[in-house]
């Protein structure tokens, strides 16, 4: 949407993450993820290439790069619906960890987001609960707990150290239950650099959701043209049918608000201006997108996108599964909502095209 | 440029002091279009040498979001300042750039768009408007237009006619010439049809031995088709595609301002201003497109269909939210807006392309049919 560079990912790192991706994302390959809780074929090529810690500055230990790389990258993993937490491992883990001064790990790491429940620092004890991506395959787990005084503080812990209850999202990707209960001495901790809290890491991992989602809504988009220009029913293909062009024209249209919305969030992270605004409005769009997508892409591929073996569900279940992780759908559109009113009737527009 | 539109409006139209339109639906008044030429702010994208701005789309694209947003009497400029303008400074002969654009660009002149007819609407190519030409070379027009929004007190007329008999090609979409007529000129007449809501702004326009001069041709004879293809790229893709309900939120929000926000309020703001946002993005980029040289036809068919059901999805919304009945006697702008836009609502997706057929035109893009 816009010639400036810094909104734009290096053609080298564009093209390396998506020839990685197709390599190894095989229906069997991301199936086998889901059977197993972990694809070592596929993050194990994408770690050596460094790009779950793309974005990260290199001065505190990650593999530096643009915010255009890092959401390129994160695009790549939902276009092909790669099994493997990069946005935890890099923007969500890495990023703090190296914020804080505290030791990166070379594997998977993930976060533990405290929102909407706070995990707190009571009497020297680190006690709170969330659900958490990866949280059994990852190294690491990262927190912002809240000390009594308001502030915070990073912890980090290895799975070992906290009460895990495995659990999956809607496309079987480990999301656990992770129980915090454990001396602030005997984890890695460090005060909370200035600007990081709780609702920032819900905000980067919000981020990590757009992007993976506008990803995977132009791959359904792409897989409804060709299914139904494939697909051929009283002797041509279906979507020669102006009702089902309805569905190709719908899907195309939520993809390309998807990428709009996600270029917008990009755009305000990379300048650092309204990014509370920006990234609200890029999942409530995209929120939106994927419930109208999924639906007119689903139906498009009538009896076949509903099975198993075609490889439909893996991005339609991701889509499902994004739309309520770092915050529901509901919660960012109030949360908008509510800004949008306190900014008032004139300055209503104002808030809108800035 | 944004904060001198809004400087402008606030001193030259201050809220209160007008009733709004809805975006280009807005009322004529001449003196603000006259006021907005001297500002520059008409025929902004077009050469200097015929008295326009020379300047971006997407400077035009600022202007035209704010005085939509702020809901202004757009009404007398708009159809020539969107698309006879560049229609004509792209087709036109010099003659007919330098007779008007320049009176374009100082908001004198008003056109309308003679494209549809009683049997001819989203299959446009179908229209059966005749022009056969005489013996001195002009040509007489017969036949009928419809749905003609402001014939009855515009000045020209940009219209599509046939030239070739349908009878004779077999693509029906050869054949079909466009020209700049006169709408003063005798045998013509525009009856208006009174709309929904009890305006009456859509005309009916009958053509009786109507004789448009020869350099008043538009473009080639037998190109039309082409040429009306390239306008219609002008007329979609806009602002005015997503705003026409938007001036109804931001009074409902005026209304309520100073209560506490309720979940189904902040979930009906949320909605819509994320709406808004990526609309604003994504018009935004039709213009940056339209810069770079290129006709974004299928871009704008995508924004202009879920544009203008947002605008109608909007309206749901806010009579979904109110607990009562709108009454026409009740004064406050937001009711007046309200009863206004329900009316309107229907028509957001029927003019300038039926949501059905900007879904034909974008499937065949989608589906790498070449047109």
């Amino acid at each position: 949407m816009s010639t400036d560079s810094r909104y734009e990912a290096d053609p080298l790192v564009v093209d390396n993450v998506n020839r990685i991706l197709s390599d190894t994302c095989t229906p069997e390959a991301i199936e086998h993820a889901e059977q197993t809780g972990w694809a070592s074929t596929i993050w194990d090529p994408m770690a050596q290439a460094g790009f779950p810690w793309v974005g990260v500055p290199e001065s505190i230990g990650g593999s530096g790069g643009s915010f255009a790389d890092t959401a390129a990258i994160l695009r790549a993993v939902g276009r092909h619906a790669a099994p493997i937490p990069v946005g935890e491992t890099g923007v969500l883990a890495a990023w703090t960890l190296g914020a804080a001064g505290l030791e990166i790990p070379n594997g998977p790491a993930t976060a533990a987001c405290p929102w909407p429940e706070v995990i707190r620092v009571d009497n020297g004890r680190v006690i709170g609960m969330a659900t958490v991506a990866w949280a059994q395959v990852a190294q690491r787990i990262v927190t912002i707990a809240a000390h009594d005084d308001g502030s915070f503080e990073v912890v980090s812990v290895t799975p070992d150290q906290v009460a895990i209850t495995a659990g999956t999202n809607l496309a079987g990707e480990p999301r656990d239950i992770v129980t915090f209960d454990i001396a602030l001495d005997a984890t890695e901790h460090a005060p909370s650099p200035p600007g990081w809290s709780p609702f920032r890491l819900l905000e980067v991992g919000a981020f990590t959701r757009t992007q993976m989602a506008a990803g995977a809504l132009a791959r359904i988009a792409d897989m409804t043209v060709d299914y139904t220009l494939n697909r051929q029913q009283f002797g041509k293909p279906v979507a020669s049918f102006q009702l089902v062009q309805r569905h190709l024209m719908a899907v195309a249209q939520c993809s390309v608000r998807a990428t709009m919305a996600a270029d917008t969030a990009l755009r305000a992270l990379t300048d650092f201006q309204r990014v509370d605004t920006a990234l609200t409005v890029a999942r409530v769009v995209i929120d939106e997108a994927i419930a109208e997508g999924t639906r007119s892409a689903h139906q498009a591929h009538g009896a076949m996108g509903v099975t198993r073996e075609y490889p439909l569900h893996q991005f339609t279940r991701r889509l499902w599964a994004w739309q309520h992780e770092y915050g529901s759908t509901a919660m960012w559109r109030r949360h908008l909502g509510r800004a949008a009113y306190a900014n008032g009737a004139d300055g209503l527009f104002p808030f809108i095209a800035g | 440029m944004r904060a001198e539109v809004r400087q402008f409006l606030a001193t030259t139209l201050p809220k209160g002091s007008f009733f709004p339109g809805l975006g280009m639906n807005a009322p004529v008044d001449k003196s603000f279009s006259a006021k907005l030429a001297a500002q520059g702010w008409l025929g902004m994208t077009l050469p200097t040498q015929y008295g326009g701005g020379g300047r971006s789309a997407v400077d035009r694209y600022i202007v035209v979001e704010e005085l939509l947003r702020w809901g202004a009497p757009v009404g007398h400029h708009w159809v020539a300042d969107r698309q006879s303008g560049p229609v004509i400074n792209k087709f036109g002969t010099e003659a007919q750039k330098q007779r008007f654009l320049p009176a374009i660009c100082r908001g004198e002149l008003a056109f309308c768009i003679g494209m549809s007819e009683p049997n001819s609407g989203s299959d446009l190519a179908s229209v059966t408007t005749r022009a056969t030409q005489n013996d001195n070379g002009d040509w007489v027009l017969n036949g009928r237009k419809i749905w003609t929004t402001g014939a009855h007190h515009c000045h020209w007329m940009l219209a599509l006619c046939r030239t070739t008999p349908i009878n004779d090609t077999a693509d029906k979409r050869a054949g079909l010439s466009q020209f700049i007529v006169d709408l003063t000129s005798p045998g013509l007449t525009a009856t208006p049809i009174p709309f929904i809501d009890g305006t009456a702004e859509f005309c009916d326009v009958t053509f009786d031995d109507v004789v448009v001069p020869a350099e008043l041709v538009l473009g080639e004879i037998g190109q039309g088709w082409a040429q009306n293809t390239s306008e219609l790229s002008y007329e979609r893709g806009g602002p005015d595609r997503w705003l026409s309900s938007y001036m109804v939120l931001e009074e409902l929000i005026r209304s309520t301002q100073g209560n506490p926000i309720n979940d189904e309020l902040a979930d009906l703001i949320g909605s819509a201003v994320a709406n808004f946002w990526v609309l604003h993005y994504l018009s935004l980029s039709v213009a940056r497109t339209i810069d770079l040289g290129g006709a974004p036809a299928t871009e704008s068919a995508l924004v202009k269909e879920m544009g203008t059901r947002f605008e109608q999805d909007l309206v749901t919304a806010v009579l979904g939210y109110i607990d009562h009945e709108p009454n026409t006697s009740n004064q406050s702008l937001f009711e007046q807006l309200l009863i206004s836009s329900t009316l309107n609502a229907p028509s957001f997706t029927t003019r300038g392309g039926t949501n059905e057929i900007l879904t034909s035109v974008a499937s065949k893009a989608l589906r790498g049919v070449s047109r």
